[in-house]
């Protein structure tokens, strides 16, 4: 998908490890810091996009790494720690930070804060149309195009049909499709989810996409 | 200081004057003096001592009205021989020296146990910064792996979370002026996230949730605000109805942003309403209810005195709506053009 190198300063390995899992689920290149007495000269040989910073490590604080790596890179360094005090807070914004994140966070949250300074940082576009089997969804204008014809869709929808493409094969669980728009700040319940999927299905029809979102038995929806 | 406690008081001197009249008289008497003249002595002498007792009196009671009073204005009351005068008579220099004793002795208790308390506070918020790492681990478990019993296990974990939040703030409490970052916050984004932090416990009880009328901004600290949010999500979770649903909205009028928080749970009887912040007060739903402990309406409306927040609570029969109101400080968004 997309070939960013995220780099964890992170002392505990639990959380390193289920970091690492989730960062590299999600198509990023993930390095951990093994040695904490030489974190520069790690990040100097993995040369990360972004780096994700404990403030407490072992050895140096993540604050003074933070004033190092500023010497001779701009790249994007998050935040992330069990203490919440402004003070912290403050000192990582002073020392160049870019996001302040505190623990326990919540994933879809840190994953859209990488997402967000990558592409600010990198200049990288997101994708704006994603297509599968012929039909494309175009984000920029919220429609869906089949054999040139459009169907506009509501934000839920789009939001549902975004999840869909993105998982297109996959089985998509009811669960997680609410997860997921609760995640993008759209609170619907299941029957509220079970209306809009008749009405993506109406709309669908109408241009000639029958069948294209298939029910999978109690179990969920699938592309 | 009462004037018949003086006199007994000075009963033996006044006992050695009597005797010494007494004995002077019948002196004179035994010399052969005429009436006249030992009456004119006994008079001079009682004369002499009556004066000597008022002005004893009426000196000794102004110097000691003026050291109870100077008791009386002090604060810390134990610091009074620090203001006093040093006394130079020797009775008064025994208690002066007794009662600088006692001064040090209070202010070694006193210094001693603000030591303990603040190795307590230190040691507290140090503790719940330790406890998350391992709260975060098991998040990132729950997430990564979908097993079962996942869901349940995060929604768990934000209480966890919750009550650990909500011990660090009592410990903060106390001070928050050292832990302030006021600046300009979105209040949909707070609500967003106290919602998501709660994402679990709501998705848990089919909690539906409207949110689309939140939009205006305000000046002050974000996590306090979504801490706040964080204990009145709890409770509306907590005291629910079946088909809960949450309603945000934020609105302007009278020179204030008000932040609402609106359920259709239970409700707040009209006796309870006053009471419901006060600290350990559970009321009629805490008696229904076993995990109430008075706790969390107390502690934000704790942090909104401090932080200047109006907090009030409306409830008629069913349902309960909570209001946050913010200032609206012209100043600062006239020094920020």
């Amino acid at each position: 998908m997309n070939e960013y190198r995220i780099m964890i300063a992170e002392d505990d390995f639990t959380i390193q490890a289920q970091l690492k899992t989730l960062l590299s689920g999600n198509g990023y290149e993930v390095s951990a810091v093994a040695d904490f007495s030489n974190v520069i000269g790690q990040v100097k040989s993995f040369l990360p996009h972004l780096i994700l910073l404990d403030i407490k490590l072992p050895g140096n604080s993540g604050f003074d790494i933070c004033s190092q790596i500023r010497t001779f890179s701009d790249m994007p360094i998050i935040f992330v720690t069990s203490s919440n005090t402004d003070m912290d807070e403050l000192n990582s914004i002073m020392l160049g930070g870019d996001a302040f994140i505190t623990k326990p966070y919540n994933t879809a949250i840190l994953l859209a804060k990488i997402a967000a300074l990558l592409r600010r940082a990198y200049n990288l576009r997101q994708a704006e149309v994603l297509t599968w089997n012929r039909a494309a969804l175009h984000l920029e204008s919220s429609s869906l195009e089949y054999n040139r014809q459009k169907a506009s869709l509501t934000k839920n929808e789009l939001k549902i049909l975004y999840y869909l493409f993105k998982n297109a094969g996959k089985i998509c669980t009811r669960n997680d499709i609410v997860d997921f728009l609760w995640d993008s700040q759209l609170y619907i319940d299941d029957n509220a989810l079970s209306v809009n999927m008749t009405r993506i299905r109406g709309k669908l029809e109408a241009i000639g996409l029958t069948g294209f979102i298939k029910t999978k038995h109690r179990q969920g929806y699938t592309l | 200081m009462s004037g018949k406690l003086f006199l007994k008081n000075q009963l033996p001197v006044i006992l050695v004057n009597l005797s010494g009249m007494l004995s002077l008289v019948l002196f004179l008497t035994a010399n052969g003096n005429p009436a006249s003249v030992r009456l004119l002595v006994v008079v001079v002498w009682i004369a002499v001592i009556i004066l000597y007792f008022t002005i004893l009196y009426f000196t000794e009671k102004r110097h000691l009205c003026k050291l109870l009073e100077m008791a009386e204005q002090l604060e810390e009351k134990y610091l009074l021989p620090e203001v006093m005068e040093i006394p130079e008579r020797a009775d008064e220099d025994v208690f002066y020296r007794i009662l600088k004793m006692a001064e040090k002795s209070m202010l070694e208790k006193i210094g001693g146990v603000q030591r303990e308390r603040k190795e307590y506070k230190e040691y507290i918020e140090q503790w719940i910064h330790e406890v998350k790492t391992p709260i975060t681990a098991m998040k990132l478990l729950c997430e990564n792996n979908n097993f079962p019993f996942a869901r349940e296990m995060l929604a768990e974990l934000e209480n966890v979370n919750r009550f650990t939040e909500q011990a660090l703030y009592y410990a903060r409490s106390e001070h928050t002026e050292k832990d302030y970052l006021i600046r300009e916050i979105r209040l949909g984004d707070v609500v967003h996230s106290a919602i998501a932090d709660n994402k679990y416990l709501l998705r848990k009880n089919n909690v539906v949730i409207v949110a689309d009328n939140v939009n205006h901004s305000v000046y002050t600290d974000d996590k306090w605000v979504r801490f706040i949010l964080n204990q009145i999500i709890s409770n509306a979770v907590k005291y629910r109805t079946e088909k809960p649903v949450f309603r945000f909205f934020t609105a302007k009028g009278n020179g204030q942003i008000l932040l609402s928080a609106e359920d259709n749970g239970m409700g707040i009887s009209e006796n309870d309403l006053p009471r419901i912040f006060e600290k350990g007060f559970t009321g009629q739903n805490g008696r229904m209810i076993q995990s109430s402990t008075g706790i969390g309406l107390y502690l934000c409306k704790r942090l909104c005195d401090k932080l200047g927040i109006g907090l009030t609570a409306y409830s008629e029969g069913k349902g309960t709506t909570i209001t946050l109101s913010f200032h609206i400080n012209d100043f600062v968004s006239e020094v920020q053009g």
